[in-house]
C-alpha cells in the first residue's frame, strides 16, 4: 500500500472540516449552558423564595446560613450521642442446668466423674 | 488406525499453522501484560483469552460449528452482540451510571480540551484515505483516535463489517483501539513532556467548586437533547451514557444504577472481550491491512494527545494569571478514561509533588467520551 495524497478528494476535507466543526460546536454549547446554569438556578431560587412566606423565608435562610463552627458542635453532640448508645441486653442472671445427654463414648467417664463427684451415694449403692 | 488417523486430521496438531501460533503467543502476551504490569486487567485477560480461544486450529467447514465466523456455533452467537452493535451501547450504561460529571459541570470550559482531542480521529480519517481504505473503512480506522473501545467497536461494526465493498476490521480495530488504551501510560507521558515546559506542568489550578444536586440531574437531560439533537447517529451511545448518569444522578433508581455499573458491565465487558479476542482468527487478522490500522491507529492517539495539550496551552493564551490551566490535563481529553486521567496525575505529581491534577483532568476525559461519540455519529451520518 503507498501513501497516495491524491486520493484524498475535497468530500473527504470537507466532511473532516463539517465533523470537526460539529464536536466543538456541540461541546461549546454544552460550555455555554452549564458555564451560566448555576447563575440562572440562581435567579429561578430567587424567585421561588421571593413567594414564600416571611416566616418559613427566615427558615430556609437560617438553615442555609448555618456556620462551620456550629456544624461541627452538632456532628461532635450526634457523635457523642450515638457513641453513648448500647445494645439493649438482657439483665437477668440466671444458672442454667446442665444436662449431659448419655453417650457411649462418654458413659464411662462421665460414669467415673459422678461417682468421684457424690460418693456418698456410692456407699449407698453398695450396701 | 484409520479411526486414529481421521482424529489426528481433526486435531489442532494437524491444522496449527505459523499464523495461529503467532496469535496464541499475542494473547498469551496480553494476558502476561495484564497480570504482570497491570495494563488493564479487565480487558487484556478476556481479549488475551479470546484470541487463544479464537486461534485453537481446527478443519474449518466440517461441520463442527465452533469458529466464531461459522454460523451456528456457541461463539458466533455471542458475536452478534459485536456484529450487531448491542455490546458497546450496554457498556455505555455501565460507564455513565459510574461516571461523576461533578468537575465537568464545575468548570465547563475544561470540556473544550475534550473537544480539541477529536483531532486525532479527523486527521487519521484522511491518513487512512490516503493509505487506500476506503471512506468507510478509513471513519472506522480513525475512531480509534478516540481511544475508547465501546465507541471503535460500534463504528467498525457499522462502517468495517465486510458488508457493501467493505472488509471485516471489526477484531484488528477492537484489539487496537483497548491496546492503546491500557498502553496510555507509555504512549502519553513523552508527548506530554515533549509538548509542554517545566513551568507549565507546575501550573496549580483552582480547586473546582461544589456542584449542587439540581446541576448534576439537569446534565444528562440537556446533555443528552442538546448532542442527540447535533448528532442522532450517536443516540445509541449517547443515550444509553446520559440514561445511565441519571439513574446515578436521580438517586431515586439506586438499584438499577447499581446492576448497570457493577453486574450488567461486568458481565458485558466478558462477552465483549472474548468475542473481540476471538474474532482475530489468523485468517482474518494476520493481514497487511491489520498492521496499517495498528499504525494508523498510533498515529491517531498520538495526534489526539497532542491537539489537547496544544489546545490548553492555546486556551492560556487568552487566560488572566491564577486562571490558567495546565496543559497536561489537555492529554485527557483522549477519553480513555480513568486512565489518562491517572496518567496526567501521575505527570503532574512528577513535578511538584503537591499538584494534584486528578479531579481538573477527569472533566476533559469525561467530555472526550462525549466528544468521541458524538465525533462517530457524525462519520456514521456522512458514510452509513
Amino acid at each position: 500500500m503507498k501513501f497516495d495524497i491524491t486520493a484524498i478528494g475535497i468530500e473527504h476535507i470537507y466532511m473532516t472540516l463539517i465533523g470537526y466543526t460539529i464536536v466543538f460546536l456541540a461541546l461549546v454549547a454544552l460550555y455555554l449552558i452549564f458555564d451560566n446554569l448555576p447563575k440562572v438556578l440562581l435567579i429561578i431560587n430567587g424567585l421561588l423564595e421571593k413567594k414564600t412566606e416571611e416566616p418559613k423565608q427566615h427558615a430556609v435562610s437560617s438553615k442555609h446560613n448555618l456556620s462551620g463552627a456550629v456544624n461541627a458542635a452538632i456532628a461532635t453532640a450526634l457523635h457523642l450521642y450515638f457513641d453513648e448508645l448500647h445494645d439493649e441486653e438482657i439483665t437477668k442472671l440466671t444458672i442454667n442446668k446442665v444436662s449431659r445427654n448419655y453417650s457411649p463414648w462418654s458413659s464411662k467417664i462421665y460414669s467415673v466423674m459422678q461417682s468421684h463427684l457424690q460418693p456418698q451415694t456410692n456407699k449407698v449403692i453398695k450396701k | 488406525m484409520e479411526g486414529l488417523y481421521k482424529f489426528y486430521e481433526l486435531s489442532g496438531f494437524a491444522n496449527a499453522t505459523p499464523g495461529h501460533i503467532v496469535m496464541i503467543l499475542v494473547g498469551i502476551f496480553f494476558i502476561f501484560l495484564a497480570i504482570r504490569y497491570e495494563y488493564e486487567p479487565l480487558l487484556l485477560v478476556p481479549i488475551g483469552f479470546g484470541v487463544i480461544i479464537g486461534n485453537i486450529p481446527f478443519t474449518e467447514g466440517a461441520g463442527l460449528n465452533i469458529g466464531i465466523y461459522e454460523e451456528g456455533s456457541v461463539l458466533n452467537y455471542i458475536y452478534q452482540g459485536v456484529l450487531k452493535g448491542v455490546y458497546p451501547p450496554l457498556i455505555f450504561l455501565g460507564i455513565g451510571a459510574m461516571t461523576d460529571f461533578s468537575t465537568l459541570i464545575s468548570s465547563p470550559r475544561l470540556m473544550l480540551l475534550g473537544a480539541a482531542a477529536q483531532v486525532g480521529i479527523f486527521l487519521t480519517f484522511l491518513g487512512a484515505i490516503a493509505l487506500g481504505f476506503n471512506a468507510s473503512e478509513a471513519g472506522a480506522i480513525g475512531i480509534i483516535g478516540g481511544a475508547d473501545g465501546p465507541t471503535a467497536i460500534f463504528i467498525s461494526s457499522r462502517l468495517a463489517n465486510g458488508l457493501n465493498d467493505t472488509r471485516n476490521l471489526i477484531g484488528p480495530i477492537a484489539i487496537a483501539a483497548y491496546s492503546y488504551m491500557a498502553l496510555v501510560p507509555v504512549i502519553q507521558p513523552p508527548i506530554m513532556r515533549l509538548l509542554t515546559g517545566y513551568k507549565e506542568r507546575r501550573i496549580k489550578m483552582k480547586p473546582p467548586r461544589t456542584v449542587s444536586k439540581t446541576e448534576k440531574m439537569i446534565f444528562p437531560i440537556l446533555g443528552m437533547l442538546l448532542t442527540g439533537f447535533l448528532a442522532p447517529s450517536a443516540l445509541p451511545l449517547l443515550g444509553m451514557l446520559f440514561f445511565g448518569n441519571l439513574l446515578k444522578e436521580s438517586l431515586v433508581t439506586n438499584r438499577l444504577a447499581d446492576t448497570a455499573r457493577n453486574s450488567m458491565i461486568n458481565i458485558v465487558t466478558i462477552l465483549l472481550g472474548v468475542t473481540v479476542g476471538a474474532s482475530t482468527q489468523a485468517s482474518v487478522f494476520l493481514t497487511p491491512q491489520s498492521i496499517l490500522i495498528f499504525v494508523l491507529g498510533a498515529l491517531s492517539f498520538v495526534i489526539a494527545t497532542a491537539g489537547g495539550v496544544l489546545f490548553a496551552k492555546f486556551m492560556n493564551l487568552f487566560l488572566k494569571e491564577g486562571n490558567k490551566i495546565n496543559p497536561l490535563i489537555g492529554a485527557a481529553g483522549v477519553s480513555a478514561v480513568p486512565d489518562s486521567a491517572r496518567v496526567v496525575q501521575h505527570e503532574g505529581l512528577k513535578y511538584d509533588p503537591t499538584n494534584h491534577l486528578l479531579m481538573h483532568a477527569m472533566a476533559p476525559n469525561v467530555s472526550g467520551v462525549i466528544g468521541s461519540a458524538v465525533a462517530a455519529g457524525i462519520l456514521l451520518s456522512f458514510l452509513n
